[in-house]
Protein backbone atom coordinates (compact mmCIF):
# COMPACT_ATOMS: atom_id res chain seq x y z
CA UNK A 1 0.00 0.00 0.00
CA UNK A 2 2.58 2.33 1.18
CA UNK A 3 4.52 1.91 -2.40
CA UNK A 4 1.48 2.65 -4.43
CA UNK A 5 0.76 5.78 -2.25
CA UNK A 6 4.05 6.95 -3.14
CA UNK A 7 3.94 6.38 -6.69
CA UNK A 8 0.28 7.73 -7.21
CA UNK A 9 2.24 11.11 -5.65
CA UNK A 10 4.76 10.61 -8.11
CA UNK A 11 2.61 10.56 -11.10
CA UNK A 12 0.96 13.81 -8.93
CA UNK A 13 4.41 15.36 -9.16
CA UNK A 14 5.57 14.64 -12.51
CA UNK A 15 2.48 16.36 -13.92
CA UNK A 16 2.97 19.81 -12.04
CA UNK A 17 6.64 19.18 -13.08
CA UNK A 18 5.20 18.90 -16.66
CA UNK A 19 2.55 21.94 -15.94
CA UNK A 20 4.93 24.28 -14.96
CA UNK A 21 7.83 23.22 -17.46
CA UNK A 22 5.19 24.29 -20.32
CA UNK A 23 4.29 27.46 -18.31
CA UNK A 24 7.85 28.51 -18.19
CA UNK A 25 8.16 27.63 -21.65
CA UNK A 26 5.19 29.60 -22.94
CA UNK A 27 6.28 32.59 -20.27
CA UNK A 28 9.60 31.92 -22.23
CA UNK A 29 8.37 32.22 -25.25
CA UNK A 30 6.26 35.38 -25.04
CA UNK A 31 8.87 37.32 -23.09
CA UNK A 32 11.70 36.93 -26.09
CA UNK A 33 9.33 39.64 -27.81
CA UNK A 34 9.45 42.09 -25.67
CA UNK A 35 12.82 44.04 -24.40
CA UNK A 36 13.04 42.40 -21.33
CA UNK A 37 16.10 39.54 -21.41
CA UNK A 38 18.64 42.29 -22.33
CA UNK A 39 17.56 44.33 -18.91
CA UNK A 40 17.83 40.77 -17.00
CA UNK A 41 20.38 39.64 -18.71
CA UNK A 42 22.52 43.04 -18.15
CA UNK A 43 20.93 43.20 -14.19
CA UNK A 44 22.05 39.95 -13.11
CA UNK A 45 25.29 39.57 -14.80
CA UNK A 46 28.12 41.18 -13.42
CA UNK A 47 30.45 42.78 -15.45
CA UNK A 48 33.55 40.52 -15.73
CA UNK A 49 31.29 37.54 -16.50
CA UNK A 50 30.57 36.38 -20.00
CA UNK A 51 26.49 36.95 -20.38
CA UNK A 52 25.87 33.76 -22.71
CA UNK A 53 22.63 34.10 -24.31
CA UNK A 54 21.23 30.77 -22.73
CA UNK A 55 21.98 31.87 -19.06
CA UNK A 56 20.36 35.18 -20.27
CA UNK A 57 16.89 33.07 -21.14
CA UNK A 58 17.03 30.96 -18.25
CA UNK A 59 17.38 34.17 -15.71
CA UNK A 60 14.65 35.94 -17.53
CA UNK A 61 12.08 32.77 -17.17
CA UNK A 62 11.74 32.53 -13.74
CA UNK A 63 11.63 36.44 -13.37
CA UNK A 64 8.74 36.52 -15.86
CA UNK A 65 7.14 34.06 -13.15
CA UNK A 66 7.73 36.27 -10.31
CA UNK A 67 6.87 39.45 -12.08
CA UNK A 68 3.03 37.98 -12.54
CA UNK A 69 2.51 38.40 -9.09
CA UNK A 70 4.40 41.63 -8.25
CA UNK A 71 3.43 44.96 -9.87
CA UNK A 72 4.95 45.67 -13.26
CA UNK A 73 9.22 46.69 -13.80
CA UNK A 74 9.51 50.07 -13.74
CA UNK A 75 10.83 49.76 -17.38
CA UNK A 76 10.72 53.60 -18.56
CA UNK A 77 11.59 54.87 -22.12
CA UNK A 78 14.82 57.10 -20.41
CA UNK A 79 16.40 54.19 -18.44
CA UNK A 80 18.22 50.95 -20.07
CA UNK A 81 20.68 48.39 -19.56
CA UNK A 82 22.88 47.78 -22.62
CA UNK A 83 24.96 44.22 -22.84
CA UNK A 84 27.99 45.44 -24.61
CA UNK A 85 30.58 42.40 -26.13
CA UNK A 86 33.72 44.09 -25.84
CA UNK A 87 37.36 43.16 -27.00
CA UNK A 88 39.33 42.06 -24.34
CA UNK A 89 41.87 44.13 -24.59
CA UNK A 90 39.48 46.81 -23.44
CA UNK A 91 39.45 45.39 -19.98
CA UNK A 92 40.91 48.19 -18.05
CA UNK A 93 39.15 50.63 -20.08
CA UNK A 94 35.47 49.60 -19.47
CA UNK A 95 35.78 49.31 -15.37
CA UNK A 96 35.83 53.56 -16.21
CA UNK A 97 33.30 53.65 -19.44
CA UNK A 98 30.92 51.66 -17.55
CA UNK A 99 30.21 54.51 -14.23
CA UNK A 100 31.41 57.16 -16.89
CA UNK A 101 28.47 56.01 -19.02
CA UNK A 102 25.76 56.20 -16.20
CA UNK A 103 26.51 59.32 -14.89
CA UNK A 104 26.60 60.91 -18.46
CA UNK A 105 23.33 58.92 -19.00
CA UNK A 106 21.62 58.67 -15.85
CA UNK A 107 19.75 55.19 -15.60
CA UNK A 108 21.83 54.09 -18.17
CA UNK A 109 24.06 50.98 -17.38
CA UNK A 110 26.48 49.05 -19.53
CA UNK A 111 26.91 45.18 -19.01
CA UNK A 112 30.04 44.03 -20.97
CA UNK A 113 31.12 40.78 -21.60
CA UNK A 114 34.85 40.75 -21.77
CA UNK A 115 36.94 38.43 -24.33
CA UNK A 116 38.72 38.22 -27.25
CA UNK A 117 37.12 39.48 -30.45
CA UNK A 118 36.89 36.01 -32.15
CA UNK A 119 35.27 34.47 -29.22
CA UNK A 120 33.05 37.26 -29.01
CA UNK A 121 32.05 36.73 -32.99
CA UNK A 122 31.44 33.03 -32.03
CA UNK A 123 29.11 33.95 -29.35
CA UNK A 124 27.03 36.27 -31.36
CA UNK A 125 26.97 33.93 -34.59
CA UNK A 126 25.45 31.39 -32.22
CA UNK A 127 22.61 33.82 -31.34
CA UNK A 128 24.17 35.41 -28.31
CA UNK A 129 22.31 38.32 -27.38
CA UNK A 130 23.99 41.50 -27.40
CA UNK A 131 23.35 45.59 -27.92
CA UNK A 132 26.47 46.71 -28.66
CA UNK A 133 30.05 44.99 -30.66
CA UNK A 134 33.37 46.46 -30.33
CA UNK A 135 35.40 44.64 -32.14
CA UNK A 136 39.59 44.81 -31.96
CA UNK A 137 39.73 43.64 -36.02
CA UNK A 138 37.97 45.46 -38.82
CA UNK A 139 38.17 41.75 -40.89
CA UNK A 140 36.04 40.56 -38.00
CA UNK A 141 33.67 43.39 -38.37
CA UNK A 142 33.22 43.21 -41.74
CA UNK A 143 32.45 39.39 -41.57
CA UNK A 144 29.82 40.17 -39.25
CA UNK A 145 28.42 42.79 -41.33
CA UNK A 146 28.46 40.60 -44.31
CA UNK A 147 26.36 37.92 -42.35
CA UNK A 148 23.77 40.63 -41.32
CA UNK A 149 24.62 40.81 -37.99
CA UNK A 150 24.91 44.97 -37.90
CA UNK A 151 22.98 47.95 -38.47
CA UNK A 152 25.50 48.73 -41.23
CA UNK A 153 25.47 52.24 -41.10
CA UNK A 154 25.38 52.39 -37.15
CA UNK A 155 29.60 51.13 -37.41
CA UNK A 156 31.65 53.28 -37.06
CA UNK A 157 35.72 53.09 -35.85
CA UNK A 158 35.97 53.67 -32.17
CA UNK A 159 39.88 53.84 -31.76
CA UNK A 160 42.94 52.62 -32.95
CA UNK A 161 45.63 50.46 -31.26
CA UNK A 162 50.05 49.77 -32.18
CA UNK A 163 51.38 46.30 -31.03
CA UNK A 164 54.49 46.92 -28.60
CA UNK A 165 56.11 44.32 -26.84
CA UNK A 166 56.02 44.20 -23.17
CA UNK A 167 58.92 42.39 -20.75
CA UNK A 168 58.62 41.88 -16.88
CA UNK A 169 60.38 44.64 -15.01
CA UNK A 170 63.13 42.29 -14.25
CA UNK A 171 63.48 41.39 -17.42
CA UNK A 172 65.39 37.84 -16.65
CA UNK A 173 66.78 37.06 -20.27
CA UNK A 174 67.97 40.45 -20.47
CA UNK A 175 66.29 41.68 -23.86
CA UNK A 176 67.23 45.10 -25.19
CA UNK A 177 66.01 44.99 -28.82
CA UNK A 178 63.74 43.12 -31.01
CA UNK A 179 66.75 41.12 -32.24
CA UNK A 180 67.45 39.78 -28.96
CA UNK A 181 63.80 37.86 -29.26
CA UNK A 182 65.38 35.38 -31.42
CA UNK A 183 67.87 34.36 -28.48
CA UNK A 184 67.94 30.65 -27.92
CA UNK A 185 66.13 29.88 -24.43
CA UNK A 186 63.92 33.36 -25.01
CA UNK A 187 60.48 32.31 -23.90
CA UNK A 188 57.61 34.42 -25.45
CA UNK A 189 53.91 34.45 -25.03
CA UNK A 190 51.57 35.83 -27.65
CA UNK A 191 48.42 35.84 -29.03
CA UNK A 192 47.13 33.00 -31.37
CA UNK A 193 46.26 33.68 -34.76
CA UNK A 194 42.81 33.69 -34.53
CA UNK A 195 42.68 36.75 -31.99
CA UNK A 196 43.16 40.00 -33.26
CA UNK A 197 46.30 41.21 -31.63
CA UNK A 198 47.89 37.81 -32.37
CA UNK A 199 47.18 38.09 -36.05
CA UNK A 200 48.61 41.54 -36.27
CA UNK A 201 51.22 39.87 -33.96
CA UNK A 202 52.50 38.04 -37.16
CA UNK A 203 52.50 40.89 -39.77
CA UNK A 204 54.59 42.62 -37.42
CA UNK A 205 56.89 40.20 -37.37
CA UNK A 206 56.32 39.61 -40.93
CA UNK A 207 56.91 43.30 -41.66
CA UNK A 208 60.26 43.09 -39.16
CA UNK A 209 61.91 40.34 -41.09
CA UNK A 210 61.71 41.70 -44.37
CA UNK A 211 62.73 45.31 -43.82
CA UNK A 212 65.48 44.51 -40.91
CA UNK A 213 65.71 40.80 -39.69
CA UNK A 214 65.20 38.56 -41.91
CA UNK A 215 63.42 35.27 -42.17
CA UNK A 216 65.94 33.19 -39.77
CA UNK A 217 65.39 35.85 -37.18
CA UNK A 218 61.55 35.11 -36.94
CA UNK A 219 61.34 31.58 -37.34
CA UNK A 220 63.63 31.50 -34.04
CA UNK A 221 61.13 33.87 -32.61
CA UNK A 222 58.14 32.00 -33.27
CA UNK A 223 59.99 28.78 -32.28
CA UNK A 224 60.65 30.81 -28.92
CA UNK A 225 57.13 31.37 -28.30
CA UNK A 226 55.79 29.18 -25.54
CA UNK A 227 51.98 29.75 -25.22
CA UNK A 228 49.45 31.21 -27.56
CA UNK A 229 47.26 32.24 -25.53
CA UNK A 230 43.02 33.49 -26.41
CA UNK A 231 43.31 36.68 -25.21
CA UNK A 232 45.01 39.82 -25.39
CA UNK A 233 45.25 40.30 -21.32
CA UNK A 234 46.06 37.03 -21.25
CA UNK A 235 49.40 37.25 -23.09
CA UNK A 236 50.30 40.52 -20.36
CA UNK A 237 49.11 38.36 -17.62
CA UNK A 238 52.15 35.79 -18.45
CA UNK A 239 53.97 38.48 -18.66
CA UNK A 240 53.45 40.05 -15.44
CA UNK A 241 53.48 37.23 -13.26
CA UNK A 242 57.06 36.60 -14.80
CA UNK A 243 56.39 33.42 -16.24
CA UNK A 244 57.19 34.46 -19.87
CA UNK A 245 60.39 36.69 -20.57
CA UNK A 246 58.57 39.05 -23.44
CA UNK A 247 54.98 39.21 -24.96
CA UNK A 248 53.39 40.91 -28.38
CA UNK A 249 50.33 42.72 -26.97
CA UNK A 250 48.63 46.54 -27.62
CA UNK A 251 50.36 49.83 -26.58
CA UNK A 252 47.61 50.24 -24.55
CA UNK A 253 48.14 47.89 -22.36
CA UNK A 254 51.53 48.93 -21.47
CA UNK A 255 50.43 52.89 -21.59
CA UNK A 256 47.68 51.83 -18.63
CA UNK A 257 49.62 49.76 -16.31
CA UNK A 258 51.35 50.60 -13.14
CA UNK A 259 54.28 52.00 -13.94
CA UNK A 260 56.89 49.02 -12.88
CA UNK A 261 55.18 46.79 -14.14
CA UNK A 262 56.63 46.21 -17.52
CA UNK A 263 60.00 47.32 -19.42
CA UNK A 264 58.28 48.18 -23.13
CA UNK A 265 60.05 47.63 -26.65
CA UNK A 266 58.79 49.31 -28.84
CA UNK A 267 58.43 48.55 -32.63
CA UNK A 268 58.82 50.81 -35.82
CA UNK A 269 56.04 52.74 -37.09
CA UNK A 270 56.72 50.86 -40.78
CA UNK A 271 56.93 47.45 -39.30
CA UNK A 272 54.09 48.13 -36.90
CA UNK A 273 51.03 47.02 -37.58
CA UNK A 274 47.83 49.95 -36.60
CA UNK A 275 45.11 47.70 -35.44
CA UNK A 276 41.31 49.50 -35.95
CA UNK A 277 38.94 48.87 -33.29
CA UNK A 278 35.02 49.64 -34.21
CA UNK A 279 31.78 49.92 -32.57
CA UNK A 280 28.66 49.15 -33.87
CA UNK A 281 24.79 48.30 -33.30
CA UNK A 282 23.16 44.81 -33.90
CA UNK A 283 20.45 44.25 -35.43
CA UNK A 284 19.27 41.87 -32.58
CA UNK A 285 19.47 44.84 -29.94
CA UNK A 286 15.84 45.75 -28.27
CA UNK A 287 17.38 48.43 -27.30
CA UNK A 288 18.55 50.13 -29.80
CA UNK A 289 17.77 53.66 -28.80
CA UNK A 290 19.99 53.51 -25.62
CA UNK A 291 22.39 51.62 -27.03
CA UNK A 292 22.65 54.56 -29.73
CA UNK A 293 23.49 56.66 -26.96
CA UNK A 294 26.11 53.97 -25.75
CA UNK A 295 28.04 55.05 -29.60
CA UNK A 296 27.85 58.37 -29.28
CA UNK A 297 29.19 58.40 -26.01
CA UNK A 298 32.01 56.34 -26.61
CA UNK A 299 32.88 58.95 -30.13
CA UNK A 300 32.17 61.77 -27.95
CA UNK A 301 35.51 63.68 -26.53
CA UNK A 302 34.50 62.11 -22.91
CA UNK A 303 34.71 58.60 -24.16
CA UNK A 304 37.26 58.92 -26.71
CA UNK A 305 39.54 60.76 -23.01
CA UNK A 306 38.83 57.84 -21.20
CA UNK A 307 40.39 55.67 -24.64
CA UNK A 308 43.46 58.14 -24.73
CA UNK A 309 44.12 57.69 -20.79
CA UNK A 310 44.11 54.05 -21.41
CA UNK A 311 46.62 54.63 -24.00
CA UNK A 312 44.26 54.19 -26.99
CA UNK A 313 45.21 56.07 -30.13
CA UNK A 314 42.31 58.05 -31.18
CA UNK A 315 41.87 57.49 -34.56
CA UNK A 316 43.00 59.93 -37.32
CA UNK A 317 40.18 61.88 -38.86
CA UNK A 318 40.40 61.55 -42.70
CA UNK B 1 -4.40 10.61 -0.73
CA UNK B 2 -6.93 12.27 -2.64
CA UNK B 3 -6.32 10.77 -6.12
CA UNK B 4 -5.75 7.54 -4.78
CA UNK B 5 -9.44 7.60 -3.91
CA UNK B 6 -10.16 9.10 -7.40
CA UNK B 7 -8.76 6.99 -9.90
CA UNK B 8 -9.35 3.63 -10.68
CA UNK B 9 -6.45 0.51 -10.04
CA UNK B 10 -5.79 -0.13 -13.65
CA UNK B 11 -5.84 3.40 -14.41
CA UNK B 12 -3.44 4.31 -11.66
CA UNK B 13 -0.94 1.91 -12.76
CA UNK B 14 -1.09 3.11 -16.67
CA UNK B 15 -0.24 6.30 -15.19
CA UNK B 16 2.51 4.99 -13.43
CA UNK B 17 3.91 3.55 -16.36
CA UNK B 18 3.43 6.63 -18.52
CA UNK B 19 4.83 9.01 -16.06
CA UNK B 20 8.12 6.36 -15.82
CA UNK B 21 7.96 6.49 -19.69
CA UNK B 22 8.34 9.77 -19.98
CA UNK B 23 11.25 10.50 -17.10
CA UNK B 24 13.05 8.04 -18.57
CA UNK B 25 13.04 9.18 -22.27
CA UNK B 26 13.23 12.87 -20.98
CA UNK B 27 16.49 11.65 -19.45
CA UNK B 28 18.40 9.62 -22.04
CA UNK B 29 16.91 12.49 -24.54
CA UNK B 30 18.82 14.95 -22.58
CA UNK B 31 21.68 13.20 -22.39
CA UNK B 32 21.84 11.51 -25.82
CA UNK B 33 20.95 14.69 -27.64
CA UNK B 34 23.60 16.92 -27.34
CA UNK B 35 25.51 14.11 -28.85
CA UNK B 36 23.73 13.50 -31.59
CA UNK B 37 23.70 17.22 -32.53
CA UNK B 38 27.34 16.63 -32.95
CA UNK B 39 27.58 14.06 -35.66
CA UNK B 40 24.84 15.53 -37.12
CA UNK B 41 26.55 19.03 -37.51
CA UNK B 42 29.07 18.11 -39.53
CA UNK B 43 29.25 16.08 -42.61
CA UNK B 44 30.86 13.32 -42.72
CA UNK B 45 32.96 14.57 -45.90
CA UNK B 46 34.48 17.41 -43.97
CA UNK B 47 34.91 15.70 -40.62
CA UNK B 48 37.04 13.36 -42.18
CA UNK B 49 38.92 16.14 -44.07
CA UNK B 50 39.29 17.53 -40.93
CA UNK B 51 41.06 14.95 -39.08
CA UNK B 52 43.94 14.80 -41.33
CA UNK B 53 44.31 18.92 -40.31
CA UNK B 54 48.09 18.47 -38.37
CA UNK B 55 46.51 20.18 -35.35
CA UNK B 56 44.24 18.05 -34.77
CA UNK B 57 46.52 15.00 -34.73
CA UNK B 58 49.16 16.82 -32.62
CA UNK B 59 46.15 17.22 -30.22
CA UNK B 60 45.06 14.02 -30.71
CA UNK B 61 48.57 12.47 -30.04
CA UNK B 62 49.37 14.49 -27.64
CA UNK B 63 46.11 14.14 -25.31
CA UNK B 64 46.75 10.14 -26.08
CA UNK B 65 50.41 10.36 -24.52
CA UNK B 66 49.76 12.75 -21.64
CA UNK B 67 46.51 11.12 -20.21
CA UNK B 68 48.64 7.51 -20.35
CA UNK B 69 51.63 9.08 -18.94
CA UNK B 70 49.05 10.29 -16.17
CA UNK B 71 47.52 7.20 -15.78
CA UNK B 72 50.56 5.35 -15.35
CA UNK B 73 51.84 7.23 -12.70
CA UNK B 74 48.76 7.41 -10.63
CA UNK B 75 48.32 3.51 -10.92
CA UNK B 76 51.79 3.11 -10.15
CA UNK B 77 52.03 5.67 -7.14
CA UNK B 78 48.36 5.58 -6.23
CA UNK B 79 47.76 1.64 -5.97
CA UNK B 80 50.43 1.44 -2.91
CA UNK B 81 49.65 5.08 -1.49
CA UNK B 82 45.86 3.82 -0.73
CA UNK B 83 47.62 0.46 0.08
CA UNK B 84 49.22 1.97 2.80
CA UNK B 85 47.22 4.65 3.98
CA UNK B 86 44.28 2.33 4.43
CA UNK B 87 45.98 -0.57 5.95
CA UNK B 88 48.21 1.60 9.08
CA UNK B 89 47.17 4.39 10.77
CA UNK B 90 49.28 7.53 11.31
CA UNK B 91 48.52 10.94 12.78
CA UNK B 92 47.13 13.08 10.63
CA UNK B 93 45.38 10.56 8.70
CA UNK B 94 42.08 12.70 8.55
CA UNK B 95 44.01 15.37 6.96
CA UNK B 96 45.38 13.15 4.10
CA UNK B 97 41.58 11.77 3.36
CA UNK B 98 40.91 14.93 2.69
CA UNK B 99 43.07 16.41 0.61
CA UNK B 100 42.89 13.70 -1.53
CA UNK B 101 38.93 14.45 -2.17
CA UNK B 102 39.89 18.35 -2.80
CA UNK B 103 40.90 18.50 -6.09
CA UNK B 104 37.64 16.85 -7.05
CA UNK B 105 35.18 19.92 -5.47
CA UNK B 106 38.05 22.29 -6.39
CA UNK B 107 37.47 24.15 -10.01
CA UNK B 108 40.36 23.42 -12.28
CA UNK B 109 40.99 26.70 -13.07
CA UNK B 110 41.76 27.40 -9.15
CA UNK B 111 44.22 24.05 -9.64
CA UNK B 112 46.05 25.48 -12.61
CA UNK B 113 46.64 28.90 -11.03
CA UNK B 114 47.73 26.88 -7.42
CA UNK B 115 50.01 25.13 -10.05
CA UNK B 116 51.82 28.04 -11.61
CA UNK B 117 52.24 29.74 -8.40
CA UNK B 118 54.05 26.82 -6.87
CA UNK B 119 55.85 25.38 -9.87
CA UNK B 120 55.95 28.35 -11.98
CA UNK B 121 59.02 30.41 -13.36
CA UNK B 122 58.66 32.34 -10.30
CA UNK B 123 56.85 30.28 -8.04
CA UNK B 124 57.61 28.94 -4.91
CA UNK B 125 59.47 25.74 -6.16
CA UNK B 126 59.15 26.45 -9.87
CA UNK B 127 62.64 28.93 -9.01
CA UNK B 128 64.57 26.10 -7.90
CA UNK B 129 63.53 23.99 -10.27
CA UNK B 130 64.24 26.59 -12.61
CA UNK B 131 67.15 27.49 -11.39
CA UNK B 132 68.72 23.65 -12.16
CA UNK B 133 67.08 24.49 -15.96
CA UNK B 134 64.25 22.38 -15.28
CA UNK B 135 61.48 24.49 -16.39
CA UNK B 136 58.05 23.09 -15.21
CA UNK B 137 55.15 25.45 -16.84
CA UNK B 138 54.37 25.43 -20.56
CA UNK B 139 55.84 22.25 -20.91
CA UNK B 140 54.52 18.96 -21.65
CA UNK B 141 54.91 17.87 -18.28
CA UNK B 142 52.79 20.69 -17.15
CA UNK B 143 49.78 19.13 -18.54
CA UNK B 144 50.81 16.05 -17.57
CA UNK B 145 51.06 17.39 -13.61
CA UNK B 146 48.02 19.28 -14.32
CA UNK B 147 45.96 16.21 -15.13
CA UNK B 148 47.41 14.03 -12.58
CA UNK B 149 46.29 16.86 -9.35
CA UNK B 150 43.05 16.86 -11.15
CA UNK B 151 42.30 13.57 -12.19
CA UNK B 152 43.84 11.44 -9.06
CA UNK B 153 41.81 11.78 -6.57
CA UNK B 154 39.05 9.44 -8.67
CA UNK B 155 41.36 6.38 -8.68
CA UNK B 156 42.54 7.15 -5.19
CA UNK B 157 39.22 6.96 -3.55
CA UNK B 158 38.33 4.31 -5.45
CA UNK B 159 41.05 2.09 -4.11
CA UNK B 160 41.08 3.35 -1.07
CA UNK B 161 37.46 2.29 -0.39
CA UNK B 162 38.31 -1.18 -2.10
CA UNK B 163 40.89 -1.53 0.06
CA UNK B 164 39.44 -0.68 3.08
CA UNK B 165 36.35 -3.33 2.32
CA UNK B 166 38.60 -5.96 1.75
CA UNK B 167 38.74 -8.47 4.18
CA UNK B 168 41.97 -8.75 5.86
CA UNK B 169 41.43 -12.55 6.83
CA UNK B 170 42.57 -13.16 2.98
CA UNK B 171 45.84 -11.33 3.32
CA UNK B 172 46.58 -12.97 6.68
CA UNK B 173 45.78 -16.47 5.36
CA UNK B 174 47.95 -16.32 2.69
CA UNK B 175 50.90 -14.69 4.93
CA UNK B 176 49.70 -17.95 7.55
CA UNK B 177 50.65 -19.76 4.82
CA UNK B 178 54.06 -18.81 3.74
CA UNK B 179 53.77 -16.04 0.84
CA UNK B 180 55.67 -12.90 1.00
CA UNK B 181 54.02 -9.69 1.47
CA UNK B 182 54.70 -8.82 -2.38
CA UNK B 183 53.50 -12.09 -3.22
CA UNK B 184 49.64 -11.90 -1.49
CA UNK B 185 49.78 -8.37 -2.80
CA UNK B 186 50.20 -9.34 -6.38
CA UNK B 187 48.70 -13.09 -6.17
CA UNK B 188 45.63 -12.09 -3.79
CA UNK B 189 45.04 -8.44 -2.87
CA UNK B 190 45.47 -6.93 -6.51
CA UNK B 191 43.08 -9.65 -8.24
CA UNK B 192 40.71 -9.37 -5.65
CA UNK B 193 40.06 -5.94 -6.45
CA UNK B 194 41.14 -5.72 -10.05
CA UNK B 195 37.74 -4.54 -11.05
CA UNK B 196 37.03 -1.87 -8.82
CA UNK B 197 40.52 -0.68 -9.65
CA UNK B 198 40.09 -0.62 -13.46
CA UNK B 199 36.93 1.72 -13.16
CA UNK B 200 38.85 3.80 -10.65
CA UNK B 201 41.33 4.30 -13.56
CA UNK B 202 39.16 4.89 -16.14
CA UNK B 203 37.58 7.54 -14.28
CA UNK B 204 40.84 9.07 -14.19
CA UNK B 205 41.68 8.55 -17.49
CA UNK B 206 38.30 10.46 -18.63
CA UNK B 207 38.81 13.21 -16.55
CA UNK B 208 42.59 13.52 -17.53
CA UNK B 209 41.29 13.40 -21.07
CA UNK B 210 38.90 16.22 -20.88
CA UNK B 211 41.03 18.60 -18.49
CA UNK B 212 40.91 21.57 -19.68
CA UNK B 213 41.23 24.99 -17.30
CA UNK B 214 44.40 23.86 -15.08
CA UNK B 215 46.32 23.00 -18.36
CA UNK B 216 45.40 26.32 -20.09
CA UNK B 217 46.69 28.08 -17.27
CA UNK B 218 49.91 26.08 -15.95
CA UNK B 219 50.98 24.67 -19.15
CA UNK B 220 49.51 27.24 -21.80
CA UNK B 221 48.69 26.86 -25.17
CA UNK B 222 50.82 25.48 -27.73
CA UNK B 223 50.03 23.21 -30.45
CA UNK B 224 51.92 19.94 -30.35
CA UNK B 225 53.29 20.80 -26.81
CA UNK B 226 50.62 21.51 -24.63
CA UNK B 227 47.48 21.93 -26.45
CA UNK B 228 45.32 19.12 -25.70
CA UNK B 229 42.16 18.00 -27.33
CA UNK B 230 39.84 20.57 -25.05
CA UNK B 231 42.07 23.28 -25.82
CA UNK B 232 41.75 22.80 -29.61
CA UNK B 233 38.24 22.68 -29.46
CA UNK B 234 38.34 25.94 -28.03
CA UNK B 235 40.13 27.71 -29.93
CA UNK B 236 38.57 26.02 -32.84
CA UNK B 237 35.90 27.02 -32.06
CA UNK B 238 37.17 30.56 -31.85
CA UNK B 239 38.26 30.09 -35.63
CA UNK B 240 37.56 27.02 -37.79
CA UNK B 241 34.29 25.80 -36.66
CA UNK B 242 34.97 22.30 -38.23
CA UNK B 243 38.38 21.65 -36.49
CA UNK B 244 36.01 21.79 -32.60
CA UNK B 245 33.40 19.46 -33.98
CA UNK B 246 35.79 17.13 -35.12
CA UNK B 247 38.00 17.02 -32.31
CA UNK B 248 34.95 16.51 -30.01
CA UNK B 249 33.75 14.02 -31.78
CA UNK B 250 36.93 12.27 -31.71
CA UNK B 251 36.54 13.04 -27.86
CA UNK B 252 33.37 11.30 -27.79
CA UNK B 253 34.67 8.03 -29.72
CA UNK B 254 37.54 7.60 -27.23
CA UNK B 255 35.72 7.86 -24.05
CA UNK B 256 32.85 5.86 -25.80
CA UNK B 257 35.48 2.89 -26.61
CA UNK B 258 36.97 3.13 -22.96
CA UNK B 259 33.14 2.65 -21.65
CA UNK B 260 32.45 -0.45 -23.32
CA UNK B 261 35.50 -1.90 -22.83
CA UNK B 262 35.13 -1.29 -19.12
CA UNK B 263 31.64 -2.68 -19.50
CA UNK B 264 32.94 -5.41 -21.30
CA UNK B 265 36.13 -6.47 -18.54
CA UNK B 266 33.96 -6.19 -15.61
CA UNK B 267 31.21 -8.56 -17.49
CA UNK B 268 33.28 -10.95 -18.06
CA UNK B 269 35.13 -10.47 -14.51
CA UNK B 270 31.36 -10.76 -13.40
CA UNK B 271 30.90 -13.92 -14.99
CA UNK B 272 34.62 -15.81 -13.89
CA UNK B 273 33.40 -14.89 -10.18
Amino acid sequence: MKEKLTLSNLVLISVIFGLLLVSALFAGCTQSTTSTPATTAATTVPVTTVATPVAAATTAVPTTVVTTATPAPTYTATEGNLVAYTAASLTGASSSIGPAFTKAYPNHKVAFNLDGTQALKTQVEAGAYADVFISASNSYTNTLKSEGYFVNDSVKTLTTNYIIVILPASNPANIKSLSDLAKPGVKIAMAAGTVPVGSATMTVLNNSAKSTYGEAWKNSTISNVVTYETSEPAVATKVSLGEVDAGFVYQSTAAASASGTYKTIAIPAKDNYLQTYTIGILKGSTNKAIAADFEQFMLSSAGQQILANYGFTAPKTS
Amino acid sequence: MISRRLLPKKYRRNLTYLAAGILIAGVTLYLALPILALFIRISPDMFFETVHDPNVISALWLSLFTTCITLAVVIVVGTPFAYYHCRYSYPGKVVVDTLIDLPLVLPPAVAGVALLVLYGRVGLLGKYFNMFGMPLAFTTLAVIMAQIFVASPFYLRQAKSLFEQLDPAYEQTARTLGASSLRTLTLVTLPMTATGLISGAVMTFGRALGEFGATIMFAGNLPGVTQTMPLAVYVGMQGNINVGLTISILLVIISFTIMIAVRLIQKREAERA
